[in-house]
């Protein structure tokens, strides 16, 4: 299944997505798309905003109400500490409550799975997020923390906490399933999961055009599926050039003897692609499922 | 259909396209339902909806499997797959609130891990207690080895020229500062200092589990320098009740965060017979619990040692406190949590 589909996906969007198969609980194996790097990047951006700007948010409600006429010191040291726990907080609280996903990661698509397809625990969520303190935020901290770079000890100290983040950051580049530290520890992953609408079903249930088994055995599904992304394409120009020229190739294909005029190419498409669907499925119900046009009937 | 088409010639009859008929509505509900939970949350559905929830699911997830085996129209797998997919991190989604989760793992994760970790926890105890005998050797007949063992930050201006009377005026009985100059700033300075130290502890587990060591005995060195100055002053006595009152939970912690270290790096090394990352994800989450755990006891910690370790200025008593510090801990890891909830472990 995985393949098959993969392959139109490459041929359509010109991209290789990574998928994994997982299996839930009632043995239905269910396809998942590996988060890109890309990705993951822009849900984490988006969520530090919204922690930045929820941080500066208390800030100012502190400022208005309780800080003022305490010291510099004090000021820093309850904002170093509040802005802790509120970003450990943020991700805790909106991974358990919208099923793995922080605001950020919902924008994007994204989602926290249990690497197996067991359920997600909330310890695997606080053990994820706890570990992203050490991955990123601990040693960024104390870089900008080092007071001057300098020479001598402090260069050293600022640049192998520089380092320790570049590495850990780097970790997900460097296995299959673009896991960080927080994953492996926790046995989650962070898959892509896109909406998709249920689109009208192209099979008509008359047709003008009568094929025989012969012409229908010309193709398999992987042709018949990019036919049906062909018909689901907006109408334009474009579309329309594109649906003549693949008329005619079918036309030459199967020995269809009758000219079909320009206007009805659209007709034919769709009663081919029923009559097509119809013969692969009643095909495949007896076990000769067919991938493409060169694979013999029956495999 | 327009007067100049042609009649139609042949009627066609498809399996999958009777299937989708017949399901839709079913689909179509669900979608719905897991729609408004990801928007709005669990707690929005009436309990006739929650009842359904889990129906619908299996309906939808059994319609993909007779999808993929009859049906040809990739719109309808790619949306099963999606619907199935969405609908399962629902029902199988994480149900607890974060102060539910928090609780569950003050009742029950933190201790049981504590518990599961045996000998990493003597092992991390070990390379401290080694680390305080090799600094109090170090430094007791040469105490210039002090400043060279303990930074400049950590020492806070005691050291070789430091006298009895300083070190009892300036630090063993310091004057009470006040209440947020002592619990805001103090506290929360000790809070975060230490709880660097403990995540680094445990994050270095990745590395195999030597840094957590080395770091670990690097504290135990600092500590035992400091015995052995005060040891030569005569305040050795003093000394360590005035570390005991928070010691105990702050090295505590600190044993803990390395343990933690020490069972990723286990992990690590010897992944038994599972695969490394599948090990590393069975270890990993009690690992982070003990790490996590840790830095909450380091908050108490830092709470003991900014403020209650001013207010009181007498050796038996900061004694007595840490003791009993310690007696408590022994009995929340000892016996919380022994019950097996059915739950799932926080």
């Amino acid at each position: 299944m995985a393949q098959r589909l993969d392959r139109i996906n490459r041929l359509l969007d010109g991209i290789t997505r990574n998928r994994r198969e997982i299996t839930t609980p009632e043995g239905v194996v269910l396809e998942v798309d590996i988060a890109n790097h890309g990705e993951r990047l822009v849900a984490f951006l988006i969520d530090f905003l919204f922690w930045m700007l929820a941080t500066a948010l208390l800030f100012l409600i502190l400022g208005l109400t309780v800080i003022h006429g305490v010291s510099g010191s004090v000021t820093i040291t309850i904002v170093l500490f509040l802005s802790f726990l509120l970003r450990n907080l943020y991700f805790i609280h909106f991974e358990l409550q919208s099923q793995g996903a922080t605001p950020g990661k919902r924008i994007v698509n994204l989602k926290v799975i249990d690497r197996s397809g067991g359920p997600l625990l909330p310890g695997a969520i606080i053990a994820r997020n706890l570990t992203r303190e050490v991955e990123i935020f601990l040693p960024l901290g104390l870089f900008f923390a080092v007071p001057k770079f300098g020479a001598g000890a402090e260069f050293w100290t600022a640049a192998s906490y520089f380092g320790w983040a570049v590495a850990l950051s780097a970790l997900p580049f460097f296995n299959r399933d673009h896991l960080r530290a927080g994953d492996l520890i926790a046995g989650t992953m962070v898959i892509s999961v896109p909406r998709r609408a249920l689109l009208a079903d192209l099979a008509d249930s008359e047709s003008r055009y009568v094929f025989t088994h012969k012409q229908l055995d010309a193709y398999g599904a992987f042709e018949l599926q990019v036919l049906e992304e062909l018909l689901r394409r907006p109408p334009s120009p474009d579309t329309w050039t594109m649906q003549q020229q693949v008329c005619d190739k079918i036309c030459r294909k199967i020995g269809w003897a009758d000219p079909v005029p320009p206007a009805e190419a659209l007709s034919f498409l769709r009663a081919f692609y029923t009559a097509e669907r119809a013969h692969l499925e009643r095909e495949q119900e007896f076990g000769r499922y067919r991938a493409d046009k060169n694979a013999a009937a029956g495999s | 259909m327009p007067a100049t088409s042609p009649a139609p010639a042949a009627t066609v009859t498809l399996r999958s396209a009777e299937f989708r008929r017949s399901r839709e509505v079913a689909w179509r509900t669900l979608d719905n339902l897991v729609s408004r939970v990801e928007r709005k949350g669990l707690s929005r559905l009436s309990a006739e909806e929650l009842r359904e929830l889990p129906l619908l699911y299996r309906t939808a997830a059994s319609s993909l499997s007779v999808a993929r085996s009859i049906a040809l129209d990739r719109n309808l797998i790619l949306y099963l797959e999606g619907l199935v997919l969405r609908a399962f991190f629902v029902v199988y989604g994480p149900r607890t609130g974060i102060m539910e989760a928090l609780a569950g793992f003050l009742k029950r994760g933190f201790p049981a891990a504590v518990r599961k970790a045996g000998w990493h926890i003597l092992l991390a105890t070990l390379a401290i207690a080694a680390g305080v005998i090799i600094g109090f050797m170090l430094v007791l007949p040469n105490e210039n080895w002090f400043s060279v063992l303990v930074p400049e930050t950590m020492a806070g201006g005691r050291g070789p020229a430091s006298t009895a009377e300083q070190l009892r005026r300036t630090e063993i009985f310091a004057p009470w500062p006040g209440f947020v100059e002592s619990f805001v700033v103090f506290a929360s300075f000790l809070f975060r200092n230490n709880a660097t130290v403990g995540i680094m502890t445990f994050g270095l587990g990745f590395f195999g589990g030597v840094p957590t060591l080395l770091l670990l005995g690097y504290q135990g060195v600092m500590l035992g320098a400091f015995f052995a100055l005060h040891h030569n002053r005569g305040l050795l006595y003093d000394f360590i009740g005035w570390v005991s009152i928070h010691g105990v939970t702050e090295i505590g912690a600190l044993i803990l965060c390395g343990a933690g270290g020490l069972v990723i790096a286990e992990k690590v090394l010897f992944p038994g017979r599972y695969g490394r990352l599948d090990s590393l994800a069975l270890a990993g989450k009690a690992a982070a619990g003990l790490a996590g755990g840790a830095v909450l006891m380091l908050f108490v910690a830092g709470i003991i040692e900014g403020g209650l370790r001013q207010l009181i200025a007498s050796t038996p008593w900061r004694l007595a406190i840490g003791a009993a510090t310690g007696l408590l801990w022994m009995a929340y890891f000892h016996s919380c949590g022994r019950r097996e909830g059915h739950g799932p472990a926080a």
